[in-house]
């Protein structure tokens, strides 16, 4: 068995009083999908966004390709964020630009690329995700799903080995999950490692290779999705996932 | 009243050599609190809370002394006291500029707050680093929403600009002011005065307004709802 290509351990933060993330530990093969669900508040967002410390963790360490992540070192620090996607639940595309500067920007001001090199990648990320027609538009010209496309484009286009998932579908009207799903599914297909939140719990089950449920900052139980929908040990598990399936639909 | 017409007219080439001397003072101290404003909205969003102690402290000076003291502070203060022979228009120049910078940094400090944090999130996510995020993510569209505050900035400088004539500084004021008293037609004179600041007002707005949406970002009205 290959060593884990991204290792957590016990990453905790404290917001004040409150303990958001109280010591996750996780082991991420190479190409695994793992979901994260749980209800809000549950610290999901906050285990995501400790990975590629846009919020630091109070405790814990982290490695990547069995190197430590020696994050209060900066340059570390930004040669490992280029190695870890993110993907948020409101998109985050950077307003000025259009689609296609928006997944060049990285590679010419973070890898220092040639913008002609790096233009042709952006054309290449673009048609990957299905927007080779709509690369001169901005941001407030596409639709939500449109949006979520050139974020995980802009993001595959600084080579990551791992893409963080934050809700990537919540913001979207459900009509435009589907081609969003779509893209994610194709990159799974394709051995992207991935660590996502969501509560699209069909689309987590068909392809997830382990889901986790946390709750208050905690991972309460993993598995198959097979053993967390329908063997869950854990009662809270049980009720949260026959809940959210009220919600979401049939599996 | 033809004799004011005529007095008006005499006087006209002369007031608008002034003029000149206004756009310049007031474009070099927008120029100087632009360059100035900027980092200190940057240090004062983004810096270490001892740095934005002394940039809130800065721009309360700056906003707190009226134009003329501080004029007469720094012409017979520092200028005097190291014997540096500035001339009273570089004086004007660099006390409006520092006074336009200390409000210019909080057009600035509004704008980059006014953005989502989200942007700023993103960028540090690529790998970028805080500078390098500002620099090409936040402030290309934290200036673009500054434009109108700085049309506000530009005709508050434009008439303040105005009272540097009480150091001798030759623009539109003191020379409507010189006019006047030699050839008693005060009311003439500072009439016209008054509507050469009136067009520089507006072409400067108009200037802005024009470049507003020049940069405006596709998908953006800049016209209201």
């Amino acid at each position: 068995m290959a060593a884990p290509i991204l290792r957590i351990e016990n990453i905790s933060k404290r917001y004040g009083k409150k303990d958001v993330l109280q010591g996750a530990s996780l082991e991420v093969n190479k190409g695994d999908l793992k979901i994260l669900i749980g209800p809000s508040g549950a610290g999901k967002s906050t285990l995501l966004q400790c990975i590629n410390f846009l919020v630091k963790p109070d405790e814990g360490r982290i490695w990547l390709d069995e190197q430590e992540v020696h994050y209060a070192h900066k340059r570390d620090l930004y040669a490992y964020r280029q190695k870890v996607g993110m993907i948020f639940q409101d998109f985050n595309l950077f307003d000025h630009l259009n689609a296609l500067e928006n997944v060049r920007i990285g590679m010419v001001k973070v890898k220092g690329m040639g913008k002609a090199e790096a233009g042709e990648r952006a054309v290449m990320e673009l048609e990957r995700v299905g927007l080779g027609d709509h690369m001169q538009k901005y941001p407030a010209q596409l639709s939500g799903g449109q949006k979520q496309r050139v974020s995980i484009a802009r993001a595959l286009a600084m080579d990551p080995k791992v893409m963080l998932l934050d809700e990537p579908t919540s913001a979207l009207d459900p009509e435009l999950v589907g081609e969003v799903h779509a893209v994610i599914r194709d990159l799974g297909n394709n051995g992207m490692t991935m660590i996502m939140a969501t509560h699209q719990i069909g689309f987590a089950s068909s392809l997830a290779s382990e889901i986790i449920f946390m709750e208050d900052g905690r991972i309460l139980e993993r598995g198959t999705p097979d053993k967390i929908f329908n063997h869950a040990e854990n009662a809270r598990t049980r009720e949260f996932c026959s809940k959210i399936t009220e919600l979401y639909g049939e599996r | 009243m033809p004799e004011s017409l005529i007095a008006i007219g005499d006087a006209l080439p002369y007031l608008l050599r002034g003029s000149l001397v206004t756009l310049i003072v007031v474009v070099g101290a927008m120029g100087l609190g632009l360059v100035l404003g900027v980092p200190l909205a940057v240090g004062q969003v983004y810096g270490h809370p001892a740095l934005r102690r002394l940039i809130a402290v800065y721009v309360w000076f700056f906003r707190g002394i009226p134009l003329l003291v501080l004029l007469f502070l720094f012409y017979f203060g520092p200028c005097t006291a190291f014997d540096i022979n500035l001339a009273a228009f570089t004086v004007a120049i660099i006390v409006l500029g520092l006074i336009s910078s200390a409000y210019q940094s909080q057009i600035f400090r509004g704008a980059i707050l006014s953005l989502p944090e989200g942007q700023f999130k993103a960028a540090r996510a690529l790998g970028m680093s805080d500078l390098k995020a500002i620099s090409v993510i936040i402030l290309p569209q934290a200036l673009r929403l500054s434009i109108p505050g700085w049309s506000n900035e530009y005709s508050i400088l434009l008439k303040d600009s105005a009272v540097t004539y009480a150091l001798g500084v030759a623009e539109i004021m003191a020379r409507a002011h010189f006019v006047a008293t030699r050839t008693y037609q005060q009311l003439p004179l500072y009439f016209a005065a008054g509507v050469i600041f009136l067009v520089l007002t507006w072409m400067g707005t108009k200037g802005l307004r024009l470049l507003e949406e020049k940069v405006r970002i596709p998908g953006y009205s800049t016209h209201g709802l």
